[in-house]
């Protein structure tokens, strides 16, 4: 299933780029090389001699949603630059400028040279003198292929971004998981053992009685239950070894790792996560009671369905614990890959 | 309600406070050699991070590129069709897809939400429902098998992505329940 919707999720990227692409090429929605009419005025007057000269560049709502066949425009002027060379006259806007579309996406995808959105003028002939202005046709860098270059760089930035979070959570790792030790090495995890088994023993029962692991599945899902998102994940994973010790495969998850993870995804919370509650203020207060039940329920549905997805003959198929790998010995001949994906 | 929610917020303040200081301390009471056994369990943080490393790349790669390409606004308007027959408003859908594949995406859906259409509509309430009430499913995967090498997921995404369904279509009802 993961292959699929791996697979599906490239593949499918790659098609809506490529489309979207063409159809911006067909429509020609950046108008490459063609002069969008501006007026550029110069508060501190114009100087032929100088390279830069502030500008505000003023572009006329009407004219640009005609120019570019979009609904946006700009509705202020923008405060610029121009700068004057022997190859010509360029006009920059200032960076943070609060650009319409198509402009914005012009901006974006000309930042690998400059990090503000610039374009070269023609028919430019400027007045001399303080509170001049000038019209003129603004050319900016030919745009093409877009969302194949966003694509491109999506994966290299979030290749890198997997990565800090992988290495960003050692220290919160090697703190709890420290303290794990403790409390197994002190006997906390197997009084907690004895106390949630009635409960959790019937949603795993590949665990055996005394073992730890549902002492660390009990953490798992307190930790949750409080919004502690930084101690759950540790929790979580160390259930996870401790289920991975009853496992008779290295590769395949048993049913009881996947009834941990669905009881994850479902996320019990009774304090909603921190990020939330920073977005929405004490707006949350209303929302409290909402959550309370759709996360309950969701709770349910996750586990019932991680229940009944594991009877389905694939799923049974796949089960390590029914069909436990045959190990690779030195000289025996190489075990059969016969298990597929559920 | 107000009493519950503080008295949980409350509580929930001296959860890690209970679990750093708690288990050492007991752990003393117990005759433990507490720091030999910390430093312990706390090598394991660098082996579990570097070995969710490749799962969490493959993941999140994938889904940035399918965030990036704008096959979202194509999803929005096939499903939105479908989907307004059982009652469930186009508003919400980009929450209801990003959800499961992206926490931070989802941050920000809320966050344009709020901007578009103000912190009291109720597409926001159900919106940051749909955040407060799920997890984020592809990267809950990756984390947790990885940590132990599980490659072959069985019916786990089915089982995740069968509660983050019914999830976003509860949290609809519930909020038009209450605030509708």
């Amino acid at each position: 299933m993961l292959n699929y919707i791996w697979g599906g999720l490239i593949i499918s990227s790659l098609l809506f780029a490529v489309v979207s692409d063409v159809g911006d090429l067909t429509r020609d929605a950046y108008r490459n090389g063609q002069p969008l009419p501006v007026e550029v005025a110069f508060p501190e007057g114009y100087d032929a001699d100088r390279r830069s000269v502030p500008v505000s560049i003023r572009i006329d709502p009407g004219t640009f949603r005609e120019f570019y066949g979009v609904e946006a425009a700009p509705s202020e002027p923008f405060s610029g630059v121009l700068r004057q060379s022997q190859e010509g006259v360029v006009l920059r806007f200032d960076g943070g400028s609060d650009l319409p579309d198509p402009l914005s996406t012009i901006q974006v995808v000309s930042q690998s040279r400059d990090e503000e959105l610039q374009g070269s003028l023609v028919d430019f002939a400027p007045l001399t003198g303080v509170g001049g202005s000038a019209s003129a046709g603004l050319v900016f860098e030919e745009v093409r292929f877009v969302k194949m270059n966003a694509i491109s760089q999506a994966a290299l930035d979030f290749a890198e971004t997997a990565a800090e979070i992988s290495l960003g959570l050692i220290g919160v790792l090697a703190l709890f998981l420290g303290l794990l030790k403790i409390a197994e090495d002190a006997g906390v995890i197997y009084a907690l053992v004895r106390l949630v088994r009635p409960v959790l023993k019937p949603l795993f029962p590949g665990i055996p009685d005394d073992h730890p692991a549902l002492g660390m599945i009990a953490l798992n899902m307190a930790a949750n239950v409080f919004g502690l998102g930084n101690a759950a994940t540790p929790f979580g994973i160390k259930a996870m070894e401790e289920l991975q010790t009853l496992n008779p495969s290295e590769d395949t998850a048993t049913d009881d790792m996947v009834m941990l993870l669905a009881i994850n995804t479902a996320s019990v919370q009774l304090v909603p996560p921190v990020l939330l509650l920073a977005l929405m203020g004490l707006q949350i207060n209303q929302l409290i009671f909402a959550i309370i039940i759709t996360t309950s329920l969701s709770l349910v549905i996750a586990i019932t369905a991680a229940k009944l997805y594991s009877r389905l003959p694939g799923a049974r198929a796949s089960n390590p614990l029914l069909h436990p790998p045959i190990p690779a010995t030195a000289s025996g001949p190489p075990a059969p890959s016969s298990e597929g994906e559920g | 309600m107000d009493a519950l929610r503080s008295a949980i917020t409350l509580f929930s303040y001296f959860v890690i406070p209970a679990i750093v200081v708690g288990f050492p301390m007991y752990g003393l009471y117990k005759k433990v050699p507490v720091y030999e056994s910390f430093v312990e369990g706390a090598k394991e943080g660098f082996g579990v991070a570097v070995r969710i490393i490749p799962y969490l790349v493959a993941i999140l790669f994938a889904i940035g590129m399918f965030r990036a390409s704008g096959a979202m606004e194509f999803l929005v308007g096939v499903l939105n069709p479908v989907l307004s027959l059982i009652g469930f408003p186009g508003e919400v859908l980009p929450m209801a897809i990003i959800r499961p594949l992206t926490g931070s995406g989802s941050a920000g859906i809320v966050v344009d939400m709020i901007a578009q259409y103000g912190e009291d509509s109720i597409f926001v309430k159900m919106a940051a429902t749909m955040f407060g009430s799920t997890e984020t499913t592809f990267y809950v995967i990756a984390v947790y098998f990885g940590a132990v090498n599980i490659k072959k997921t069985r019916h786990a995404v089915p089982a995740g992505l069968t509660a983050d369904f019914a999830a976003m279509i509860i949290a609809v009802w519930t909020v038009r329940l209450l605030f509708g």
